[in-house]
C-alpha cells in the first residue's frame, strides 16, 4: 500500500501539487487529468525521481527515499519520455535494464522472450531500435517496466503514439497485470481508464479533485447531463445558456449533449453522465483556453 | 561486475573509436612520426648516437680520468687515421691538405680545397670525418664539466646549490651525448597530447550521453538506481586506464625502432643536458614520465566526468574543457612531464601540483556524485 501524506511539490516558486494525499491498494489506478496538470509530477515522486517539497511518500509505513533500493526492487516505471541507444536491439536494451534491476542473466534472457511476445515485438527483437515508429518504442517501454515484475507499476502516459489495435492489447495487458499489484496509469485520454481502472483520480487546481470508482464520479453529474437536437441558428445562444459537452452536425440540425443543473425542459432527453463527460465539465476552463 | 562491464562497452562505441583514431593519426603525423622517422636527425647526430652506445659499452655508467684518457686516445688514433686517408687521397695532397689539421683550417675561400671537403663529408659522408669533430665536441664537454656546473652553480638558489654539491662529490658530471635523452623528451612531450587528447574525447560524454537521451529516468527507478553514477564513475576510469595503457603501447612500440635500448641503464645525470633533483636511469626517467602520463590522464578523466555531468550540452562541455587541456599543452606539460625532476622547477613544485590536482579532481567528482543523489531528475 502507498500512502502520498500531504505531499506538494515547488518547481523554485511556481508550485506544481499541491497539499495531495492518496491511499492507493492494489489494483488499478488511473490518472486522469489535461495536459501541465500536475500528472508528471505526481508519478515522479512517486518514483524516486524528484523528492517532494513538502509532505511524504510511504510503502507499507515506509518512507520510499529512505527504502532505497529496497522500494525500486518493487517498482516498474514507464516516463512519458525515455531514452534509448540506436544501436541497440530491444534485446540488448532490455538485458542492460534488467542488468540494472539485479536480475540473473539467465532469468532475464527468458523473461525478455515473454515480454516481447506480449507487447508482439518478437519478430524485431534483434533489430536496431534506430528503425522502429514511435508505437514500437512505446511498446520497448512498457516490456521493461514489466522486467522485474514489480508490485507497483507506474506508467506515465503509456499510450502515447499507440494505434487502437495496440490499445486495445495494452488494457487487456493491463486487467490481466492488476490482479495482485498496484498500478497507475496516467493519461489525459479517457478511454485508457474508463474500462480498466479500479479508481480514477482526477487533479484539478494543483489538488485531488477525484479519487473514486468511475461510478462514483459519473454519478457527480446524474441526472445533469441531457441530449437534444437544435436548429443549427440557435447553436450560439445555446453555448452561451449550457455547458456543451459534444456537438455533432446531422442534416442541417445540431445533436447536442449538455449539461444543465436545474429543471429540464421539452425535448431533452436525461442520458447517463459519462467518464468523458465528467472530464469535459470539471476541466471546462482549461480546455477552452487550450482551444 | 556485469553492469560495470555495460557501462565500459558504452563509452567504446564504434564512432568513439574512429574518433580516437583519427585523432591519434593527425597528433602522430603532426607531432611524433618526425621523432621516430628522424632519429638520429642526420649528422652529426647519427655519430653522437654511435658514439654514445660506444662509449656506454666501453665505460658503463661512470666515467672516471682513466675512461676520459681512453676516449681521447680514441680520438688521437682515428685523427691518424684521417690523416692517412687524407695522405693516400692524391686529390688532397695535391690541394695541399695532407693532416687532420690543414682539413680543419680549410679556407672557405679556397674553392678547390672547400670543393674536396664537401665531398668526403656530403658526398661520400666518410664517417671519421663526421665522428672526430663529435668527440672533439665531447672532450671539450668532458674538459669543461667541472666548470660548468660552477657556472650553474653561481646563479643557483640553497636548495640548489646543494643539489650540485651532492653532484659533484658524488663525481657525477655529464659527459655523455645527448640526443637519445632529447630524443626522448620530444617524443613524449608529444605522446603526453595525444594521450591527454584521447582521454578527453572518450570519457567526456560518460555522465552527459546518458542524460542528453533521457535515460536517466529509466536507469535510477532501477534497483541499482543513482549507483549507477559511481558505476559510470568507474567505468570511466578504467577506460581511461584502457585508452591510456593501449596508446603508450602503440607509441613506445614506434619508439622501439628508435633503437635506444642500449642507453636505458645510464644514470641521466650522465647526459649533457638539464640537471636534476634526482639520479635515475634513463629507463628510471621514461618511467617516471610514463606515470606522470597516466595521473594527468585520470586528472583529465575525472574532470572530464565532472563537467559531463554538469554542462547543459556537447558544444559546453567541449567548450570548457579546450582552455584546460591548451593550457595544459602550453604551459603545464612540459613541467610536470618532460621537466619532472628537472632542477629548474624547484623540488616541491611538480608533487605539489599534482597533489593539488588529484585532490581538486577528486574532490569535484564527490561534489557531483553528492549532488545527483539527490537532485530532481527533470527533462
Ligand atoms: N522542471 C520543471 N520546472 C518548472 N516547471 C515545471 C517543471 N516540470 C513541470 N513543470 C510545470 O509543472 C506543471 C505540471 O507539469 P507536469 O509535467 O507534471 O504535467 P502533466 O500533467 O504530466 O502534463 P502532460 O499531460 O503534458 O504530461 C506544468 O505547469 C509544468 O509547466
Ligand atoms: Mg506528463
Amino acid at each position: 500500500m502507498i500512502v502520498v501524506k500531504n505531499v506538494s511539490k515547488y518547481y523554485g516558486n511556481f508550485c506544481a501539487l499541491n497539499n495531495i494525499t492518496l491511499e492507493l491498494h492494489n489494483g488499478v489506478y488511473g490518472l486522469l487529468a489535461p495536459n501541465g496538470a500536475g500528472k508528471t509530477t505526481l508519478i515522479k515522486m512517486l518514483a524516486t525521481l524528484i523528492t517532494p517539497s513538502q509532505g511524504e511518500i510511504v510503502y507499507d509505513g515506509k518512507n520510499i527515499i529512505h527504502m532505497d533500493d529496497e522500494f525500486r526492487a518493487l517498482l516498474g516505471y514507464l516516463p512519458q519520455q525515455f531514452g534509448y541507444y540506436n544501436n541497440y536491439s530491444p534485446k540488448q536494451y532490455l538485458l542492460y535494464l534488467a542488468a540494472l534491476k539485479g536480475m540473473g542473466r539467465k532469468d532475464s534472457i527468458r523473461i525478455i522472450k515473454e515480454l516481447l511476445e506480449k507487447v508482439a515485438l518478437s519478430e524485431v527483437g534483434n533489430k536496431k531500435m534506430k528503425k522502429f515508429s514511435g508505437g514500437m518504442i512505446q511498446r520497448v517501454g512498457i516490456a521493461q517496466a514489466l522486467l522485474n515484475n514489480p508490485k507497483v507499476l507506474i506508467l506515465d502516459e503509456p499510450t502515447a503514439g499507440l494505434d487502437p489495435k495496440e490499445r486495445a492489447r495494452f488494457r487487456n495487458l493491463l486487467s490481466e497485470l492488476a490482479r495482485d499489484r498496484l498500478v497507475i496509469v496516467s493519461t489525459h485520454i479517457v478511454s485508457d481508464v474508463e474500462s480498466i481502472a479500479n479508481e480514477v483520480i482526477m487533479i484539478k487546481h494543483q489538488e485531488v479533485l477525484y479519487k473514486d470508482s468511475v461510478e462514483n464520479i459519473c454519478n457527480t453529474l446524474a441526472g445533469h447531463v441531457y441530449e437534444t437536437t437544435i436548429d443549427y441558428g440557435h447553436l450560439d445562444a445555446f453555448r452561451n445558456r449550457y455547458t456543451v459537452l459534444l456537438e455533432k452536425q446531422e442534416s442541417g440540425e445540431m445533436n447536442i449533449r449538455f449539461i444543465h443543473k436545474g429543471a429540464a425542459a421539452e425535448g431533452w432527453l436525461s442520458v447517463t453522465p459519462s467518464l468523458e463527460d465528467v472530464f469535459l465539465y470539471e476541466y471546462r476552463d482549461e480546455i477552452r483556453m487550450e482551444v | 561486475m556485469r553492469i560495470l562491464f555495460h557501462e565500459i562497452k558504452k563509452i567504446f562505441t564504434w564512432r568513439i573509436l574512429l574518433l580516437l583514431v583519427i585523432a591519434n593519426a593527425v597528433l602522430f603525423f603532426l607531432r611524433i612520426e618526425f621523432h621516430i622517422s628522424h632519429f638520429p636527425n642526420g649528422r652529426p647526430s647519427l655519430d653522437s648516437y654511435r658514439i654514445g652506445i660506444e662509449m656506454i659499452s666501453k665505460y658503463g655508467n661512470d666515467m672516471d680520468e682513466e675512461d676520459r684518457r681512453d676516449f681521447k686516445k680514441t680520438y688521437e688514433v682515428q685523427v691518424q687515421e684521417a690523416n692517412q686517408y687524407l695522405q693516400s687521397n692524391k686529390e688532397f695532397a695535391e690541394a695541399g691538405v695532407g693532416t687532420y689539421e690543414d682539413f680543419l683550417n680549410i679556407d672557405w675561400e679556397n674553392k678547390e680545397q672547400a670543393a674536396l671537403r664537401d665531398k668526403i663529408m656530403f658526398e661520400e659522408q666518410v664517417d671519421i670525418f663526421w665522428e672526430l669533430p663529435e668527440r672533439r665536441r665531447l672532450m671539450d664537454f668532458h674538459e669543461t664539466k667541472e666548470a660548468r656546473v660552477g657556472t650553474y652553480k653561481n646563479g643557483a638558489n640553497p636548495r640548489q646549490e646543494a643539489r650540485f654539491d651532492e653532484m659533484i662529490s658524488a663525481g657525477h658530471y655529464q659527459v655523455y651525448p645527448e640526443v637519445v635523452m632529447e630524443n626522448f623528451k620530444e617524443f613524449i612531450f608529444n605522446v603526453a597530447i595525444a594521450i591527454l587528447v584521447s582521454v578527453v574525447l572518450i570519457i567526456s560524454p560518460v555522465f552527459m550521453k546518458d542524460r542528453s537521451r533521457q535515460l536517466l529516468d529509466l536507469q535510477y527507478t532501477t534497483r541499482k538506481g543513482r549507483e549507477l553514477y559511481k558505476t559510470k564513475l568507474a567505468a570511466g576510469l578504467i577506460s581511461t586506464l584502457g585508452v591510456i595503457t593501449a596508446l603508450l603501447i602503440v607509441y613506445f612500440g614506434m619508439y622501439a625502432l628508435n633503437n635506444t635500448e642500449m642507453y636505458f641503464n645510464v644514470p641521466i645525470h650522465m647526459f649533457i643536458d638539464s640537471f636534476s633533483w634526482y639520479d635515475p636511469t634513463l629507463l628510471q626517467y621514461m618511467a617516471l614520465t610514463v606515470a606522470a602520463i597516466y595521473m594527468l590522464g585520470l586528472v583529465y578523466a575525472l574532470l572530464a566526468m565532472s563537467f559531463s555531468s554538469m554542462m547543459p550540452n556537447y558544444i559546453a562541455l567541449i567548450g570548457i574543457q579546450v582552455p584546460f587541456v591548451i593550457a595544459m599543452i602550453t604551459y603545464g606539460l612540459t613541467y610536470l612531464v618532460t621537466r619532472i625532476i628537472n632542477i629548474e622547477v624547484p623540488q616541491w613544485v611538480v608533487p605539489t601540483s599534482y597533489s593539488g590536482m588529484v585532490a581538486v579532481s577528486v574532490l569535484f567528482i564527490i561534489f557531483m556524485w553528492k549532488r545527483e543523489k539527490h537532485r530532481d531528475i527533470v527533462v
